[in-house]
């Protein structure tokens, strides 16, 4: 099984169908009016409707596509080998591919643009032994030599996630007064975590769920970008690089398909252990790939990051801010207590006279489980909580490269990718021109309807299916 | 020659009867089964009555239910997704929490020889590992993704924080906690088929286990540096099947017990057959020899589901069944 994140390998049950053995989502499938004649099976396994007066009509195949089966309670590893095909380094190559014919050819081509997450980076730095600064400029000149217009950093639009989430705090803090299904707000960055209390939890944890995008969906919504360069989105073959599986699955969420222009925010979603195979299929190690250009059209010319450790640093600015809007206190060191194990921390932040918040750290299946549990009983301490599905959070993502054989053991490899990740120095989301100009420039504001349509999303229930025939005692 | 034979039948569930257990003071027998209830049972004067019937914990089926090592709680693991805690307070039952968490059919349950750990296993194929706090709050400590397959039961070494899980997809797999985590440290194969049930020896260095295939496998642990030089890793033993028994039973074996008292295992088979197996006198530790020393063809109507020694009374074990019958049984040793 491909590296999902555990909790997204437990919804999955006794399944290892491919859609086209067993599925059991019902496919709605346009009939023309009038009898039904005969039908005929052809050799190739095409089937014809012959009708009484002879007249042969080819059926129409019923397609599963991976959205029927995202909204289908069934089985994740379906969706998994239709996905495996509709995003993938060869997906990727064959897209290029044909890119780079019509070019040749004069014909209108894709610009084909690649988002990079930090956390991908730091693996990919972690492996080849390279700084990250060296990284980034070797993997920009890795994937222009193949054919991508513009390379970007993540790290840019997590500015805009990172805003909204203490926005949205602060927001749904006040609103706690009369509403209580509003605390605790729980991070939304991780679609391992959203699939999971979607398919699982569904109505009661929803709404505590943070309605702020990921900054791969932020990235894929910055059609900012589309109009400076003069293109439309479907113009545009949007690939991110990412530390983790379950972001294919978050790029094919039907919130995330621009429907004006019938495309994909995100086009293709592959992983840091994806570039490395790319890396091998061009037999290069990515130290000896010669530098490229950075893209500055976002103004960063120096690598940047965020504070707050590898999962996106969401408590740690929501706790600053919080601090700030609520107590009037300006927080300096952030105090982590470890609780039950090491992916289980809170922070308590008080000031005189004003109550007290409390937020915590939640990575890992297990620990989900406990706070989500929680929350159920009406026992949830926290005001906030930063869940990620994977244990030490995204930088030990499911997505990272592997060790191959007789490479370091995979504590001391988290720890270099850690590292590396922590190596960047950071900037305050707050103090970024180009964001605040984007704002400004492209969303109309703080707080308008349009921050609203493009850096915040919604979720939904599925509902259970439960089918008496598949107990087995 | 030793006899086995029944000593009363214990009617009122009123559909199949998936497991007995016996309460560690060996007074009190709990069952249950597709009737969604769970019934205590509790000798009074010579007769063997039912003391309570535990209703409405359950959804669906009640397919295991363990006994602390304390004896005041009760766990109970049913279909419907769920374990229900029962909290025994002056002779009642209260429930005093329901665990959520697995994806579907929770297949059984165990504590842990400490108490302060409980262990699920599901048809989703995970076990999980809970910890009991001090205010009577069930926390997930872990949850193993190890097996490929329905995990059909777990149990606990009786003095490790050890715990051996088997599974549909014909293992047995053992885990214990490493510095943040629990995590599977042996994984045992030799059964062709699934494995219903493991159990260890009051001593720990052996397990028990049966399965489809019809056999009783026995296997013991060789610790670091032991004499045989069978290697190992680390600080852990390795555990090797010394002990096949095949010929006796005629379809799927679904449970098995081994006496922490006078140390023989019994048997409870899709044949309707309760048998008893002791180990031969002199036998060899690297290659032990049993023999069965008793066994009732028809001991029930149907398959039997679930067999269980006292854990005091050494000639006192309790059988359940399809049939919906729990049954109780004399073991005479002949010599």
């Amino acid at each position: 099984m491909a590296g999902f994140s555990s909790a997204l390998q437990l919804t999955d049950l006794n399944d290892f169908i491919t859609p086209s053995q067993e599925c059991i989502k019902p496919v709605k499938i346009d009939r023309t009016a009038g009898k039904v004649g005969k039908i005929r099976i052809e050799d190739d396994g095409t089937y014809y409707n012959v009708s009484d007066t002879g007249v042969e009509t080819k059926l129409q195949k019923a397609q599963i596509t991976l959205n029927d089966c995202l909204a289908c309670s069934g089985c994740i590893t379906s969706a998994e080998s239709v996905l495996i095909t509709q995003q993938s380094q060869d997906e990727l190559y064959r897209v290029l591919q044909e890119n780079m014919a019509h070019i040749a050819n004069n014909e209108s081509f894709k610009l084909v643009v690649v988002s990079v997450s930090p956390q991908a980076l730091a693996s990919l730095a972690a492996k080849y032994s390279l700084s990250m600064a060296d990284a980034n400029r070797k993997l920009v000149g890795f994937f222009k030599k193949l054919g991508v217009h513009h390379v970007f950093d993540t790290t840019f639009s997590r500015n805009f996630s990172l805003l909204e989430s203490c926005r949205e705090f602060v927001r749904r803090y006040k609103e706690s007064e009369v509403n209580k299904k509003v605390l605790p707000m729980l991070a939304s960055a991780c679609p391992g975590w959203i699939c999971y209390a979607e398919k699982t939890h569904g109505s009661y944890i929803l709404p505590y769920i943070s309605t702020v995008k990921s900054p791969q969906q932020i990235m894929g919504s910055l059609d900012y970008f589309a109009r400076c360069m003069g293109a439309t989105p479907d113009n545009i073959y949007h690939v991110t690089v990412m530390p983790c599986f379950d972001k294919k699955l978050e790029a094919s969420r039907s919130d995330f398909y621009n429907d004006v222009y019938s495309t994909r925010d995100v086009d293709c979603v592959i992983t840091s252990g994806e570039v490395d195979l790319m890396l091998a299929k061009e037999n290069i190690s990515l130290a000896d790939v010669e530098d490229g250009t950075l893209d500055t059209l976002f103004g960063a010319d120096a690598m940047v990051g965020h504070t707050g450790g590898g999962s996106g640093g969401y408590l740690e600015h929501i706790a600053r801010y919080a601090a700030g809007q609520i107590l009037g206190t300006e927080l300096q060191k952030l105090n982590f207590k470890s609780l039950r194990n090491q992916d289980f921390q809170e922070v308590t932040i008080e000031a005189d006279g004003k109550p007290t918040l409390k937020m915590a750290l939640a990575y890992g299946f297990r620990n989900i489980q406990n706070i989500v549990q929680k929350i159920k009983r009406n026992k949830c301490p926290y005001h906030f909580v930063e869940i990620m599905a994977c244990p030490s959070g995204c930088t030990n993502g499911g997505g990272q490269i592997r060790l191959a054989e007789g490479e370091s053991t995979l504590k001391d490899r988290l720890a270099d990718v850690t590292g590396l990740y922590n190596s960047v120095p950071v900037q305050s989301p707050w103090s970024v021109e180009s964001v605040t100009s984007l704002y400004e420039e492209w969303l109309g504001g703080v707080d308008s309807e349009k921050c609203r349509q493009m850096l915040h999303t919604q979720y939904h229930e599925v509902e259970k299916m439960t089918n008496a025939l598949t107990i087995k005692w | 020659m030793a006899t086995l034979s029944a000593l009363c039948t214990l009617e009122g569930h009123q559909d199949q009867v998936w497991c007995v257990a016996w309460n560690p003071a060996g007074t009190l027998l709990a069952s249950c089964g597709s009737d969604k209830t769970i019934r205590i049972w509790a000798e009074e004067g010579s007769q063997w009555v039912c003391k309570s019937v535990l209703t409405e914990g359950h959804q669906r089926t009640i397919r295991t239910v363990a006994w602390s090592p304390c004896g005041n709680y009760l766990a109970s693991a049913s279909f419907d997704a769920t374990i229900g805690i029962w909290s025994r307070k002056e002779g009642e039952f209260e429930c005093i929490a329901t665990l959520e968490g697995h994806e579907n059919e929770v297949k059984a349950v165990a504590w842990a020889s400490s108490g302060n750990l409980l262990a699920t296993c599901s048809r989703d194929k995970s076990v999980w590992i809970w910890e009991v706090t001090e205010d009577e709050e069930f926390e997930c400590a872990s949850v193993l993704s190890a097996h490929t397959q329905d995990v059909k039961s777990c149990t606990w070494h009786p003095n490790r924080d050890v715990l051996a899980s088997c599974s549909y997809d014909n293992t047995i797999k053992l885990f214990k906690e490493e510095i943040d985590d629990w995590s599977c440290y042996a994984t045992l194969e030799s059964h062709d088929s699934t494995v219903w049930k493991v159990c260890f020896d009051s001593e720990g260095h052996r397990l028990a286990s049966v399965s489809d295939d019809k056999t009783v496998k026995i296997w013991q642990e060789y610790l670091p540096g032991n004499q045989e030089g069978i290697p190992t890793v680390g600080n852990e033993g390795t555990w090797k099947c010394v002990c096949t028994l095949s010929g006796y039973h005629d379809r799927t074996i679904f449970d098995i017990d081994w006496s922490q008292v006078n140390g023989r295992l019994v048997t409870g088979c899709g044949d309707d057959g309760i048998r008893i197996f002791s180990e031969e006198v002199g036998s060899d530790k690297n290659a032990p020899s049993f023999s069965m020393s008793a066994s009732v063809r028809k001991a029930h109507e149907q398959d039997v589901n679930s067999v269980a020694w006292n854990p005091k009374v050494s000639s006192l074990l309790a059988s359940c069944s399809d049939d919906g019958l729990v049954k109780l049984w004399r073991f005479k040793d002949g010599e």
